[in-house]
């Protein structure tokens, strides 16, 4: 099963590279979800706090166990060198906390080559339910209202039609 | 000796005070919405009212090599027992020996008792850039003097300003001139209306030598008598003279009212710490609305002392964005229905000694004397039963052995096999009493069970899109034995609309929670490489309670509105029924 997955990738703090703070280094992130990836553009004011609130929609196969993010920055001949990565599994945003079309902010370690800690990506992943579905959004958007019609809780609208299976033993 | 060198530039060329604010400011150390509306819905009104300090000083001494110093000021609060409390920190100002701070420190100014108010004046010499001011350890930085005076006597002085001398003990018994302090004082307005800029220039002059200049923002509220108030300070951009600065956010007491004016004016940063002005420009809120609506331009102006009268320039200042929000408080959310639910769990553990003996803090008084667990759950839940409106509460013990003998983390302390509520204060206590009976004390000390109950509560009721928001309390005697554990659990509900107060009982040391409490500013990092979305962890110790220092409902609910801020306004939930922005 194929879901949407809504990724915005805000921010990053203490990016280091060799254990030092980087100064002055234009840096962008990457989001992959197995070949795919996109990249997002390159923070301007550099250093290792950069934000980058780059928004993209890619889709996810319901097989997939984890989506990485990485953090390159581009050097002055152009050449892109890997900073971090970190590696966000499928559980945190799909699963027993979250369910679709709960906003997630999650915020990941980022390590290098190496295995060092070199800083903390902040993303927010929305799993967009399917388009077949009733799309009543979860997240609490402004004019929702607490009196709605209750009930169907947990079924996002649809009425589940069901035939009762009975077995009687004599 | 640090950066004493060339100072940390990119701290100083960091915007202050004007960007997107954090829902809870450091230095509020006067106002928690919570606390005040407990208080006064029984009538007890309080007795003070907010004050708003800010501090200037002049003519400090250089402690740097090669640089001026970077001062930061950091105020206290005297207590009676001579012991000072820290109250609030300014920003660092690089390399100026007459700063003029922009971060204000709030202070409730009590009428009826006299509050001896201390100003230490630090010089950093480690990085700040883009480490919160809270965070730095004072012990690692240079110290340039202190100050002492008393708040009533500030507010009684003409212009409510007055102007210390600093004095300090180097050692050497040589009294140099450390220089002054100004404090100013004004009162504070609530207020809920904030409003973002976007603004930039063009067309600036230039004013460095080899590069273009590297502008920046400087904006000041103009207050009676001519005294001006910096409020605010955008980022450096270096090297342009047509520069964009990042949006701006003022709030109403920042910039007073829609009618007062403002003082903008535009600098060009310099290492050595004297920016050289550009120009300026007096405008007030409402006159930029108006200049973003009509898409005009103001020119900056440059004061002349030579013709009397100010040159125009060439440069402009224009407003790309205005808009004006409404930041709603933690009581028009729960005023509006969103509902609080508290769930308690209580430590079985062994730790906590025989219940039949007199010192274990689970005895069993037959003269019928609290011990420390009741006398805790009675005091906290004089707190929760207020903002609880339903009075049901899930109560769960952990680290007991229970009548299947097998150890639980979670088990219910009705000791019903459905359904873990309790009806009210008096419901918690007897069953409280009923599972000590009944449940052996055993061990090891988990939160990580009744954090992940919690937060499995707490996630349910988001898929059923109500306004509901999860506090659980632990009360524990201390020593945990999973640390890594329990951080695991907390990181994973860190996202989820739930805080977590731990209240700790008898005398063990605490230190582990102050971890999990993470106000040092170091996030929780669980094991798997995911860090703690939001600091949802509030650590009371209750013998601070019972040594009057602090009343029980001012600490358990000093972090709850923060945190139930930084949870809504996140993801823009706005109270029941408001309008939307």
């Amino acid at each position: 099963m194929t879901k949407t997955l809504e990724i915005d990738i805000r921010s990053a703090e203490g990016l280091k590279i060799n254990r030092r703070l980087i100064k002055k280094k234009k840096t962008f992130a990457v989001v992959k979800i197995g070949e795919k990836s996109r990249s997002s553009d390159l923070d301007d004011s550099g250093g290792s706090n950069p934000t980058w609130n780059f928004k993209s929609e890619m889709p996810m196969k319901g097989s997939v166990q984890f989506i990485s993010i990485e953090v390159f920055y581009r050097t002055r001949c152009g050449r892109d060198k890997k900073i971090g990565e970190a590696r966000i599994p499928a559980t945190d945003f799909m699963g027993r906390y979250s369910h679709e079309g709960h906003l997630n902010f999650l915020s990941y370690r980022l390590r290098d080559e190496y295995g060092d800690k070199c800083g903390i990506v902040n993303v927010s992943i929305v799993v967009k339910p399917h388009s077949t579905e009733t799309t009543t959004m979860f997240m609490a958007s402004s004019s929702s209202s607490s009196s709605e019609t209750p009930s169907i809780d947990g079924y996002r609208g649809r009425i589940v039609t069901g035939l009762p299976v009975w077995r009687v033993t004599t | 000796m640090g950066n004493c060198l060339t100072g940390d530039v990119a701290g100083g060329k960091q915007a202050i005070g004007g960007v997107q604010q954090m829902p809870t400011s450091t230095n509020n150390a006067g106002q928690n919405d919570a606390v005040d509306f407990f208080f006064r819905s029984r009538g007890q009104y309080p007795l003070f009212s907010q004050i708003e300090l800010s501090l200037s000083a002049s003519n400090l001494i250089d402690r740097d090599i090669t640089s001026k110093s970077d001062p930061m000021a950091v105020m206290y609060l005297r207590k009676k027992d001579g012991n000072l409390e820290e109250v609030g920190r300014t920003e660092v100002i690089l390399n100026s020996l007459n700063p003029n701070w922009i971060e204000k420190i709030t202070v409730s100014f009590q009428f009826e008792t006299v509050q001896t108010l201390v100003f230490h004046v630090f010089d950093v010499d480690t990085r700040y850039h883009n480490v919160p001011v809270k965070t730095l350890k004072l012990k690692e930085q240079d110290y340039l003097g202190e100050a002492t005076c008393v708040l009533s006597e500030v507010m009684t002085k003409p212009n409510r300003s007055m102007t210390l001398n600093l004095h300090g003990n180097f050692g050497a018994g040589v009294s140099r001139k450390l220089g002054t302090l100004s404090v100013q004082a004004e009162e504070t307005i609530a207020s809920k209306t904030v409003v973002e800029m976007n603004l930039r220039s063009v067309n600036l002059d230039n004013k460095d030598l080899f590069s273009k200049s590297d502008p920046f923002l400087r904006i000041s509220r103009l207050v009676e008598n001519s005294i001006v108030v910096p409020v605010c300070r955008t980022e450096v951009v270096d090297n342009n003279l047509n520069p964009i600065w990042k949006p701006v956010c003022l709030t109403m007491q920042q910039f007073g009212s829609k009618d007062t004016p403002l003082l903008i004016e535009c600098l060009d940063f310099n290492t050595s710490g004297n920016h050289e002005l550009i120009g300026r420009t007096e405008k007030s809120v409402a006159e930029l609305e108006r200049l973003c609506q009509q898409r005009e331009a103001i020119n900056f102006v440059y004061p002349s002392t030579s013709h009397g009268r100010n040159k125009v320039l060439k440069g402009q200042l224009i407003v790309d964005r205005f808009v004006e929000k409404v930041q709603y408080s933690f009581l028009d959310y729960i005023s509006s229905g969103f509902e609080l639910n508290f769930m308690v769990a209580v430590d079985f553990t062994a730790s906590n000694g025989d219940p039949r003996t007199p010192s274990s803090l689970h005895y069993n008084d037959p003269s019928g004397r609290l011990n420390s667990y009741q006398k805790a759950i009675v005091e906290v839940g004089e707190v929760i039963q207020f903002y609880d409106s339903d009075r049901r509460f899930p109560a769960w013990g952990f680290g007991g052995r229970t009548a299947d003998g097998h150890v639980s983390h979670a088990f219910n302390l009705n000791e019903a096999l459905y359904g873990d509520e309790v009806v009210g204060v008096e419901g918690i206590m007897s069953a409280y009493s009923s599972a000590l009976a009944n449940v052996a004390l055993a061990g090891p000390t988990l939160f990580s069970h009744v954090v992940d109950k919690a937060a499995h509560t707490a996630s349910q009721s988001l898929s059923q899109n109500s306004p509901k928001y999860f506090v659980l309390l632990i009360i524990t005697d201390g020593v945990l034995t999973d640390m890594a554990g329990t951080i695991d659990a907390l990181v994973r509900a860190s996202d989820l609309p739930l805080s977590v107060l731990i209240v700790g009982v008898g005398n063990t040391d605490f230190t582990q929670m102050e971890i999990l409490d993470a106000d040092k500013g170091r996030r929780l990092e669980s094991s798997t490489g995911r860090v703690a979305t939001r600091d949802i962890v509030q650590f009371v110790p209750m013998k601070d309670v019972h040594s009057g220092q602090v009343s029980v409902v001012q600490a358990l609910l000093e972090e709850l509105p923060g945190q139930f801020l930084s949870y809504v306004r996140c993801r823009n939930i706005n109270p029941v029924g408001a309008p939307a922005i």
